[in-house]
């Protein structure tokens, strides 16, 4: 048993080349799983009980169920349903990156749509009260008032809900995807060389978590930036 | 929905398997997390170091890359191991249930770590300075006053990361723990209806964290009885 450093180095390359994958994954299905969040919380928070239950439903059997079932079940079982082999969204499913797209989406969704809910019922009262009295419309509040402070409000939490993202676009390797874990599962199966090759990996994954929580970071601090009192 | 007859047995101990994962991982997870909430709030620079790469290294690595790694690299360390004893022997194998469990137990006890960290700090110096006062030893404030308020404090915590359990108990079966997305794998080699059968797997997932969410939902109304306002 030694560490082969000659072996990260041959291996860490190819590794790297699934990073435009884990990316186009990444921001793909993390920009859909916003809009689809921000659809969910509205009809989450809509007061209407036909447009709230089915929206209650939807975020407790995406956030009840692995991940991993449920890029199973897009991957391996929606091709069993005839209506989906006949329906117009078949190309989607019918390919591996398509169907980690869909699923990693529908996950992503549920969990940043209750984050976006506790950012929205955060909002002061006070403000939205204020607007009332300046004539502000419902809609006018939530454009105007609701939107910005919520959105401060959530950004830490979807940062992490973000970082939890990028993991899962790991599990895209058990469908057959080439990113960047299923490149170093395929060289572990050809070298052998667990160690070497998955502790690199996670470090590469570590890298990039930094860079996210900076980023964040920095976003964050710019939504923030009237709440800074100058001494 | 025929197709399912004849395998609802190897579901249940497929389901029992995930219990047993959850049991045993959950024990573990509450460890690690004293532990590495322990060496946080401790004074030693080296402890709160190797705590803070700890929760670093398992919240920055995606959760199969950490499966992976301790079920290989384990087997080729004590496969080396072995053959110092014995040149005899060829290979070591590890359990997929040991190495999972010891894996996810991990990556959730770094969260752990952070929940029960805020929960000790959370701890009002009042109540331990009058437990001082009334001349407790250390051990004493620590079980009778440390323990019993701060518990409360992270239980909702603790419950989400007691779902991370479970639900990352569906990634063991990569590594070929018969858990029941193993059992469905198996179910649809021989009747080839992989929705129907992961469907079951996402069904058996989301009734046991409905479970855990009402066990919760329980203990914190039973944590939180002093604070009602009697009617």
């Amino acid at each position: 048993m030694s560490f082969d450093l000659s072996l990260i180095l041959d291996a860490l390359p190819k590794m790297l080349m699934g990073i435009g994958l884990t990316f186009q994954l990444l921001i793909l299905s993390g920009f859909l799983g916003l809009v689809l969040a921000i659809l969910v919380m509205l009809m989450r928070i809509s007061g209407t009980w036909w447009l709230s239950w089915p929206a209650q439903a939807y975020i407790y059997v995406l956030r009840g169920t692995p991940i991993l079932v449920q890029i199973f079940i897009v991957y391996y079982g929606f091709p069993q349903l005839e209506f989906i082999r006949e329906s117009f969204l078949w190309p989607v499913f019918r390919d591996p990156f398509g169907c980690a797209v869909v699923a990693l989406t529908l996950n992503t969704a549920a969990y940043v749509s209750e984050i976006l809910r506790g950012g929205v019922l955060g909002v002061d009262r006070g403000v939205l009260e204020a607007g009332e009295a300046l004539g502000l419309s419902k809609s006018q509040r939530f454009i105007y008032l609701t939107t910005p402070i919520a959105t401060r409000l959530a950004l830490p939490a979807y940062g992490n809900d973000i970082i939890s993202l990028l993991k899962s676009t790991a599990l895209a390797s058990t469908i057959t995807l080439m990113e960047m874990t299923g490149i170093a599962r395929t060289i572990v199966a050809q070298t052998y060389a667990p160690y070497e090759i998955f502790v690199s990996l996670a470090i590469v994954y570590m890298i990039l978590t930094f860079l996210i929580q900076k980023l964040l970071a920095r976003i964050e601090r710019f939504l923030g930036r009237y709440t800074i009192r100058e001494s | 929905m025929e197709a399912l007859s004849g395998w609802w047995d190897d579901y249940f101990w497929g389901s029992v398997v995930v219990l047993q994962v959850f049991l045993a991982s959950l024990v573990l997870m509450v460890i690690f997390g004293l532990i590495g909430a322990a060496a946080k709030l401790s004074s030693n620079r080296v402890a709160q170091k190797i705590s803070g790469a700890y929760t670093v290294i398992f919240r920055g690595t995606p959760e199969i890359l950490v499966i992976l790694l301790l079920y290989f690299g384990s087997a080729i360390t004590l496969t080396a191991i072995a053959q110092v004893f014995d040149p005899e022997i060829k290979f070591v194998d590890v359990p997929p249930f040991w190495a999972g469990t010891f894996a996810i137990s991990l990556i959730v006890g770094s969260y752990a770590t952070e929940t029960f960290r805020g929960a000790f700090l959370g701890v009002k110096p009042g109540s331990i300075e009058a437990a001082y006062a009334l001349g407790m030893s250390s051990v004493q404030v620590f079980f009778y006053v440390r323990v019993p308020e701060m518990w409360r404090l992270a239980l909702p915590a603790f419950g989400n990361h007691m779902l991370s359990l479970v639900k990352d108990t569906a990634l063991i079966s990569i590594i070929g723990l018969n858990e029941t997305l193993f059992v469905a794998k198996q179910a649809i080699a021989t009747t080839g209806q992989p929705f129907t059968m992961y469907i079951v797997v996402g069904l058996i997932y989301l009734s046991v964290s409905t479970v855990i969410t009402l066990t919760v939902m329980a203990l914190e109304h039973y944590g939180n009885r002093h604070m009602r306002i009697a009617a």
